[in-house]
C-alpha cells in the first residue's frame, strides 16, 4: 500500500502519534464531551445540558473581569519583562570579561529551580511577619507590607517570580543566537565608528529578530497557562483576585467538583490560546521569510 | 561579535572607575538571581527557634535535614520523582528523536500535517487535557500509578521536543546519511548509525532539559496522583498550606529538591549551551 519511504516516515512518527492520540486527543475529546454535560460527582446520569456551562463561564463576572484580564496582563508583562532582562543579560555575556563563566552559571540558577520551590522561596521572603523583605524595609524605617494579601502587590510578586524564573531561558537562547551571528557586519560597523546604540538598533536587533520571535511565541503560550507559581504563592487570592485561567478551570473542576463547568472553562481557554498561537505562528512565518 | 571599540556610555570616566561600575553592576545582577536560593539555603540550616530572625542568629544546624529525612512520605516522594523523571527522559527521547528526524528530513504533506498537529497541541493549555485525563486514567485503572503519571509526562514532551529535535537535525548536513545509504545502509541504518551519533550533543541537551522539566513539574503530579505515588513538588506544595509555620523544615525539603537539579545542570550546562546553539 505504501512505498518504502512512506513506511519509514510512518514508523518514525508512529510511537509519538500513538501517545499523542491516547494522552492528548482522547482526553480533550472526553473533556469536550464533559463540557456539554452536567458532569458533577452527585449526578451519575451526566445529563446533557448543551452550551449551559459555556454560557455560565462567559457570563461569570469573575471570569470576564478578573480572570481574563489577569491572564492577558500576566502574559504580556511576563514575556516583555523576561525578554528585556534576558536580552540585556545575553548582550552582557556576549562580550568577554573575567569571571564570565561564573556569572553565566549564576544566571542559569533559576532554570534549575522548580516553579513550586521558587514560589515557596518568594513566599518566605515576602512573609509579612518574618520575611526578609519586610525586615529590610523596617530596618530602613519604612513600613512592612502584607504583600500577598493585597491584590496588586500579590500580582506583582507573582509576575516578578515568573520573570525571575524565565529570564535565563531568554538569556540562553538569545546568547546562542548572538554567538551564531556573522562577524563581518559588526567589524565593518566598528571600522566606521558606529555608536554602540546604533549597532544594537540597526545590526544586532534585526539579525536577532527570528530568535527573539521564536522565544516570545514559546514563552507567551506557556505564560498563558501558568499554574504552579500562582497556586503555591497565593492560591488565586486574596479572594479570587489573582486567579489566572488555569486556576479558574482547576478550582471549578476539583474544588467545586463541577467537572462540566471546569472543562468548559478549559476549552474556552484552549480556543483563545489556539487563536493567539496560530496568529503568532503566521507572524513568525512572515518574519522568517522577510 | 567583537566589540573592539570602547563602549560610549559614561565616556568621561577613567577606565578603572568604569571597570568598577561594571563589576558592581555584575555583582548586583548575580545577587538578584542567586539571592532567593541563598536565602532558602540559609533558612534550611537555622534551628526552629532561629527561623524568625534568619538574618541575625548565629546558630546553625543540619537537624532540619535529618528531621525531613525521617518522614517516610518525603523520602518516598523524592524516590518517585527521581524514578519518573529518569523513565520519562528515556522514553521521551526514544519517541521524539525519531519524530524530529522525520520532520527534518522529509517534506511533503505527511510532514506538514505532523508539524501542524504538533504545533496545535503544543498550544493547548495543560489544564485542558490534564483535567479530563484524570477520568481517563481512572477508567483505565492507571490513576495514581507510575504508569498513569509516566505516560502523560512522555506525551507532554512530544510536541516541544520534536520541534527542538527538528531544529537540531536541520543543522546537521544529511549528505553523510546519503553516503551511508549509497554504501548499502538501509534508511534505518542511516538514521541509527549516522544521524543519531552526529546529533548526540543535542540529544544530551534534550535529556538534561527533559529530566529537569519532569522533576520540576507540578500540575500533572497534582491531578494525576493521590496517596500512592506522592511526588516531591506536590508534597512541598501541601507542606506550604498544612505546615505553613515550619519554614525551617520546608526550606530543608526545598533545598534537597534543588540538589539533583543543581548537580545535573552543573554537569550538563555545557551540553545544554552547546546543544541549543545548533
Amino acid at each position: 500500500m505504501f512505498g518504502e519511504q512512506q513506511r519509514f516516515m510512518l514508523l518514525l512518527i508512529a510511537p509519538a502519534a500513538l501517545l499523542l492520540l491516547l494522552f492528548q486527543v482522547v482526553p480533550i475529546a472526553i473533556g469536550a464531551n464533559a463540557s456539554f454535560r452536567n458532569w458533577a460527582l452527585y449526578n451519575p446520569k451526566k445529563t446533557w445540558v448543551g452550551l449551559d456551562h459555556y454560557h455560565a463561564v462567559i457570563s461569570d463576572p469573575a471570569f470576564l473581569y478578573v480572570v481574563l484580564p489577569n491572564t492577558f496582563l500576566f502574559m504580556v508583562l511576563s514575556v516583555t519583562g523576561a525578554l528585556v532582562v534576558g536580552l540585556a543579560l545575553a548582550l552582557l555575556l556576549n562580550r568577554p570579561f573575567h569571571g564570565q563563566k561564573l556569572v553565566q552559571t549564576v544566571l542559569l540558577v533559576p532554570l534549575m529551580v522548580a516553579p513550586v520551590v521558587a514560589a515557596i522561596m518568594v513566599r518566605w521572603m515576602f512573609n509579612d511577619q518574618f520575611g526578609i523583605v519586610n525586615a529590610v524595609l523596617e530596618a530602613i524605617g519604612l513600613d512592612g507590607q502584607p504583600w500577598l494579601v493585597q491584590r496588586w502587590s500579590a500580582f506583582g510578586i507573582i509576575l516578578l517570580t515568573d520573570i525571575w524564573l524565565w529570564t535565563p531561558w531568554f538569556t540562553l537562547l538569545l546568547l546562542a543566537g548572538l554567538q551564531s551571528l556573522p562577524k563581518e557586519p559588526f567589524e565593518a560597523a566598528a571600522i566606521d565608528g558606529t555608536t554602540t546604540w546604533r549597532v544594537f538598533r540597526f545590526l544586532t536587533l534585526p539579525m536577532l529578530r527570528p530568535v527573539i520571535v521564536v522565544c516570545v511565541v514559546i514563552r507567551a503560550i506557556d505564560a498563558f497557562r501558568t499554574f504552579d507559581i500562582v497556586w503555591t504563592l497565593t492560591g488565586g487570592g486574596p479572594g479570587r483576585s489573582t486567579e489566572l485561567f488555569s486556576l479558574y478551570a482547576y478550582v471549578h473542576a476539583f474544588l467545586n467538583l463541577d467537572l462540566g463547568r471546569g472543562s468548559a472553562a478549559a476549552i474556552i481557554g484552549g480556543l483563545i490560546i489556539l487563536v493567539i498561537g496560530v496568529a503568532l505562528y503566521r507572524l513568525v512565518d512572515r518574519i522568517a521569510k522577510a | 561579535m567583537p566589540m573592539v571599540r570602547r563602549p560610549d556610555f559614561l565616556p568621561d570616566l577613567p577606565s578603572w572607575s568604569r571597570k568598577a561600575l561594571f563589576a558592581l553592576a555584575l555583582s548586583a545582577i548575580c545577587l538578584a538571581f542567586a539571592f532567593p536560593v541563598l536565602w532558602l539555603m540559609l533558612t534550611s540550616v537555622r534551628p526552629e527557634s532561629g527561623v524568625y530572625y534568619v538574618h541575625r542568629g548565629t546558630e546553625f544546624t543540619l537537624g532540619n535535614f535529618a528531621e525531613v529525612l525521617r518522614d517516610d512520605r518525603i523520602v518516598e516522594a523524592f524516590l518517585n520523582s527521581a524514578l519518573i523523571a529518569t523513565l520519562a527522559t528515556v522514553f521521551s527521547l526514544l519517541v521524539t528523536v525519531s519524530s524530529g528526524y522525520m520532520l527534518s528530513r522529509f517534506t511533503g504533506p505527511a510532514s506538514r500535517i505532523w508539524f501542524g498537529t504538533i504545533y496545535v497541541f503544543r498550544c493547548v493549555p495543560y489544564i485542558s487535557w490534564v483535567l479530563p485525563l484524570y477520568f481517563v486514567t481512572q477508567s483505565w485503572g492507571i490513576y495514581d500509578t507510575y504508569l498513569g503519571l509516566l505516560l502523560p509526562h512522555v506525551a507532554v514532551h512530544i510536541c516541544f521536543f520534536s520541534w527542538l529535535m527538528k531544529g537540531f537535525f536541520d543543522g546537521i548536513d544529511p549528505s553523510m546519511e546519503y553516503a551511508a545509504m549509497i554504501d548499502g545502509c538501509t534508511r534505518w541504518g542511516a538514521f541509527v548509525r549516522v544521524a543519531i551519533p552526529s546529533a548526540l550533543p543535542a540529544i544530551s541537551a534534550l535529556a538534561v532539559l527533559c529530566w529537569l522539566f519532569t522533576w520540576n513539574e507540578f500540575l500533572f503530579a497534582l491531578i494525576l496522583t493521590g496517596n500512592r505515588v506522592p511526588m516531591i513538588t506536590v508534597v512541598m506544595a501541601q507542606f506550604v498550606t498544612e505546615m505553613g509555620l515550619r519554614w525551617n523544615l520546608m526550606a530543608a525539603t526545598a533545598v534537597m529538591a534543588l540538589g539533583p537539579a543543581f548537580l545535573l545542570a552543573l554537569f550538563g550546562q555545557k551540553y545544554v549551551i552547546r546543544g541549543l546553539r545548533i
